[in-house]
């Protein structure tokens, strides 16, 4: 496995899910009669039949890699997949959507590059790579909360159910909720993001926050923000959480919200 | 088009001219005193499109979060337009501002850009080319659909 093959691969599976509808959300676009529902069953036949992208936001795209130890990487993964999303932009009609200073000249970089990349290392001789499309509106409405040691589990519902309550429609609804729970400050804010590739159908392990994920889910399905935000269909897809040990004086939560386009891809490499 | 008889809730299919800019076009015409371009009865939709394939009028396009141009609203009125196009609830200013102004905000379908690049007949970029997808635009549509979420008088389809 060369450096030219991952990119390759990564390369085209952007592109996939740039243009092709999440497997797992198709039913539901396929179901919702509400307004505007012609206009996105419409949208994903023709996004594939004509390579165009599904949102004209083509997002920054954020990788998630578990690298082997054992795995042979003789070039740094930012470089590699840099140059994917750099080829996979560049010779599509995706647009261009990151600014080189965040502040001040704020000009298009043309590639839409740099990819937003977390290597965590593990045991192994593989290389396992998840992928998020991010668009800005979604990526908005991410939200970080110190919550205090004690609080308890209803206190993290309700400051998750207001923060959608109030910004939800704003993200193009249904959503992936990802919950980062625990950790520091950053790291909760990744957990979060990380949780966003999990599939609709996947379940925390832990049955406790498992019960907790679809109490949320209930939670912001009863405030009938709908497709489009326009109060007809459902609200939330699903939510993830991922947890991490955390100081005994902190408990941090972090909120990440995927669109209903949930454009995510995942693959794994071996040595 | 005649908005000022459009209701809250009412679905329609818009033939006409559209003109496209968003946050960082709005915060340049801030600048200026006497508007750079004729923006009377004009229609602005808040989108940046994607890259155009070369056997296509435009590439794909739809609406960004209308909200974070609410602290534009005023100047675009004033520059003399009558709607704006866009995604997500605003803010109430926006409901006093399309009472004030006798002005419309429309809902364009969000996450459905390769379908609505099939309504539009024509395109050119006006002013601003150095921001790329964020330049000012202008497109004529042919059968866009858009739901009146605010109208003329204030009255909104969240209230």
């Amino acid at each position: 496995m060369t450096e030219k093959e991952i990119k390759e691969k990564v390369k085209q599976m952007i592109i996939v899910a740039n243009t092709q509808i999440n497997k797992e959300i198709k039913p539901f676009i396929d179901n919702y009669n509400g307004p505007f529902c012609n206009v996105l069953y419409d949208n994903y036949h023709i996004s594939s039949s004509k390579g165009l992208p599904l949102c004209q936001d083509t997002g920054m795209v954020e990788f998630f890699c578990f690298l082997g130890i054992d795995f042979p990487l003789k070039r740094p993964l930012q470089d590699v997949l840099d140059e994917a999303v750099s080829e996979a932009y560049t010779k599509s009609p995706y647009r261009y959507s990151t600014v080189d200073d965040p502040l001040f000249e704020r000009k298009n970089r043309m590639d839409n590059t740099p990819a937003i990349v977390h290597v965590h290392l593990v045991e192994g001789s593989h290389l396992e790579i998840m992928f998020l499309i991010k668009g800005g509106g979604s990526e908005n409405l991410s939200r970080l909360y110190m919550m205090t040691p004690t609080a308890s589990k209803e206190t993290v519902v309700e400051q998750i159910v207001n923060h959608i309550e109030e910004a939800g429609a704003r993200a193009c609804p249904p959503l992936k909720v990802g919950i980062g729970l625990g950790g520091t400050s950053e790291k909760a804010m990744v957990l979060s993001k990380l949780a966003l590739t999990s599939p609709i159908s996947k379940h925390h392990d832990d049955p406790r926050y498992a019960t907790l994920e679809e109490e949320i889910k209930s939670r912001i399905n009863k405030l009938n923000i709908g497709f489009q935000g326009l109060k007809d269909g459902i609200s939330c897809y699903s939510v993830h959480i991922l947890t991490y040990p955390t100081h005994i004086a902190t408990l941090p939560l972090a909120i990440s919200v995927d669109c209903y386009l949930c454009r995510t891809g995942s693959v794994c490499f071996e040595r | 088009m005649n908005v000022e008889k459009l209701k809250a809730g009412d679905s329609i299919h818009y033939d006409g001219e559209m003109i496209i800019m968003r946050d960082a076009a709005q915060k340049r015409l801030s600048q200026f005193h006497d508007c750079p371009l004729d923006l009377k009865d004009k229609l602005v939709f808040y989108a940046g499109p994607a890259k155009t394939p070369s056997d296509s009028i435009i590439g794909a396009i739809g609406p960004t979060t209308s909200a974070r141009m609410d602290k534009y609203l005023e100047m675009l009125f004033n520059f003399g337009i009558k709607a704006t196009i866009g995604k997500g609830e605003r803010s109430d200013l926006v409901k006093k501002l399309c009472g004030k102004y006798d002005g419309v905000y429309f809902l364009a379908p969000s996450g459905g850009a390769a379908a609505l690049s099939q309504s539009v007949i024509n395109h050119e970029i006006l002013l601003f080319e150095e921001l790329q997808s964020e330049a000012i635009q202008k497109i004529i549509v042919k059968d866009f659909p858009l739901i009146v979420a605010i109208d003329s008088k204030g009255h909104s389809i969240w209230d």
